[in-house]
């Protein structure tokens, strides 16, 4: 079976969920891995142009689920009329087909779909962990076709809250804030946790919807879904739009002073308290033990 | 300008959804149907469009069963101009890419100047016939917005990305594919309900677009309940710092994440 892995970099290099899916592939077959070069920023029809006109026929194609990934994706699909499935969580082939689990209906029901190869299948970050000794793979540049894009770029508009931190889909550790923070002055506390565990900030819809957080950091059903190992929910009731963006973190932990709050119900540890007697000491307790190794 | 909304009718976002007996679908006896979301904000962007530009029209669109003509009904109560209905037989077992010919048809025909959908529908969470659309059309697409506005030459949409927003200027056409609107969805008025019930809501017959509704299909071979997750420990100790300590030290020793 011939795969293509579709990889990103970041700013340090290729981006993990990009070393997953390129591992991914090359388990699964004759596996190409694959980076767009030569735009400023993604550009979906340079790069769906160029992926288009390569004379390999992949029967795989995996990407991972970034929004350049999901992105991508879709666009590369519907021009080659091959199968698309979005967010798999496994994956696996069998004959001519594609076989994928994933969620569906917002995180409330896990489906197992099946599609005809060729497919694209992007990936959630952290679905297939990589092994310990697995080193960078070997990357072909595909060059973009710059001209194929029909889009003006203009220009990045930064959010000044989120600058330096790792991306929300793929960080490892998640540090969420509800409305029990009582307002924006209080998030020092949560970027103090956040910045020990080198987390990525979340919050809940209620914080985001009051302007207290910018829109990005939103998880759960019209925000981000996120997977990482801890998942650390402060102030948050557990609303069910909330917990389709967050239940299949590894390990989660809820702070809440209401016990029954249904956070509780779906955590792994909880404590109920007010957040501003406990997070003050949890954070000193979180210090001493990094700083202990 | 004229703008269309391609939306779905899902199960309400607050409601409980479960797995039918026949485990690859699922029960939808006790559901109450809704916009999804994502499809909502769209409506809604398109509305604050309008609110700001009166000579804006905003048209709505839906693939599906005969039902969805409620979420049409919906989105003329918040402000939409015209909705259009395209249903019959094929409307919920097409492909992706069928769905997304059908609706490139009726795009054809309104002759929108921009072509907004929610990022994905909340039933089967793909994101894909937004941007599938775009590629049968041969228009640009940018995913994931939260505004757009007339800019000189064209239209400036901003794409929430990570970090940040991008803006990207389109100088024609375009399927936007919304992850939210400015302020919350408005809720429809009285008077805007009335309205609504007035609207006559044509009718497509999906086989008479002429497209091809098949392509690469997907086949659910199954459907569960996610993983169940239990109520876990609490851990209270005397004080906040012993709590905070005895957490510390199950993260480190039982679920080692630390």
């Amino acid at each position: 079976m011939k795969a293509w892995a579709i990889v990103e970099r970041g700013s340090s290099g290729l981006r993990r969920v990009s070393l997953e899916v390129a591992a991914k592939a090359k388990e699964l077959g004759d596996a190409a891995v694959l980076e767009v070069t030569g735009t400023e920023r993604y550009s979906p029809l340079a790069a769906t142009a160029a992926l288009a006109a390569r004379s390999d026929a992949p029967d795989l194609v995996l990407v991972g689920a970034t929004p350049t990934g999901r992105d991508l994706g879709a666009r590369l699909a519907a021009r080659k009329g091959w199968a698309y499935v979005s967010e798999a969580t496994s994956v696996s082939v069998d004959g001519g087909s594609v076989t994928a689990t994933r969620m569906t209906y917002a995180g409330k029901v896990r489906a197992t779909v099946r599609a005809p190869l060729p497919a694209v299948v992007s990936v959630r970050p952290g679905a297939f962990p990589l092994s310990s000794g697995a080193g960078e793979p070997q990357v072909e540049a595909v060059a973009a076709d710059a001209g194929a894009e029909a889009l003006a770029f203009q220009r990045f508009e930064p959010t000044a809250e989120s600058t330096g931190r790792v991306p929300l889909a793929e960080a490892r550790v998640v540090v969420s804030g509800g409305r029990g923070l009582r307002g924006p002055e209080n998030w020092k506390l949560v970027e103090e946790l956040a910045d020990l565990f080198g987390a990525a900030l979340g919050a809940s819809r209620a914080v985001t919807d009051a302007g207290w957080r910018p829109n990005e950091e939103q998880v759960g059903q019209t925000g981000r879904t996120v997977t990482p190992d801890l998942y650390i929910a402060l102030g948050i009731s557990g609303a069910i739009q909330h917990l389709a963006g967050m239940t299949s973190s590894k390990v989660i932990v809820a702070v809440n002073k209401d016990p029954d709050a249904d956070i509780f119900k779906v955590c792994d540890y909880g404590v109920v308290a007010d957040l501003f007697e406990f997070l003050p000491a949890f954070i000193e307790e979180v210090r001493k033990a990094k700083a202990g190794g | 300008m004229k703008l269309l909304v391609c939306a779905k009718q899902v199960p309400d976002s607050t409601v409980r959804v479960k797995v039918a007996a026949d485990g690859r679908s699922v029960d939808v006896s006790a559901i109450t149907w809704a916009i999804s979301p994502y499809d909502e904000y769209a409506v809604e962007l398109a509305l604050e469009r309008k609110d700001q530009d009166p000579a804006t029209t905003v048209a709505v669109v839906t693939v599906g069963p005969a039902r969805a003509r409620d979420a049409l009904r919906q989105a003329l109560a918040m402000g939409c101009d015209e909705a259009i209905l395209v249903t019959g037989q094929g409307a919920d077992t097409a492909s992706g890419l069928g769905l997304a010919r059908a609706l490139a048809k009726v795009v054809e025909d309104v002759k929108p100047d921009l072509v907004l959908c929610g990022r994905q529908a909340s039933d089967d969470d793909q994101g894909f016939v937004g941007i599938a659309l775009a590629e049968v059309l041969g228009w640009p697409h940018v995913s994931s917005i939260t505004k757009f506005a007339p800019a000189d030459g064209g239209t400036d949409v901003w794409k929430e990305t990570e970090g940040g927003h991008e803006v990207w200027r389109a100088s024609g056409p375009a399927v936007l594919t919304v992850q939210k609107s400015e302020k919350e969805p408005r809720y429809p008025s009285l008077p805007g309900i009335m309205k609504a019930k007035k609207k006559e809501i044509p009718e497509r017959d999906l086989a008479s677009l002429g497209v091809d509704l098949a392509g690469p299909a997907l086949e659910v071979a199954k459907m569960e309940p996610p993983p169940a997750r239990g109520g876990g420990k609490i851990v209270k100790e005397a004080d906040p710092a012993a709590t905070a300590a005895e957490l510390v030290r199950l993260l480190r020793d039982e679920a080692k994440v630390l």
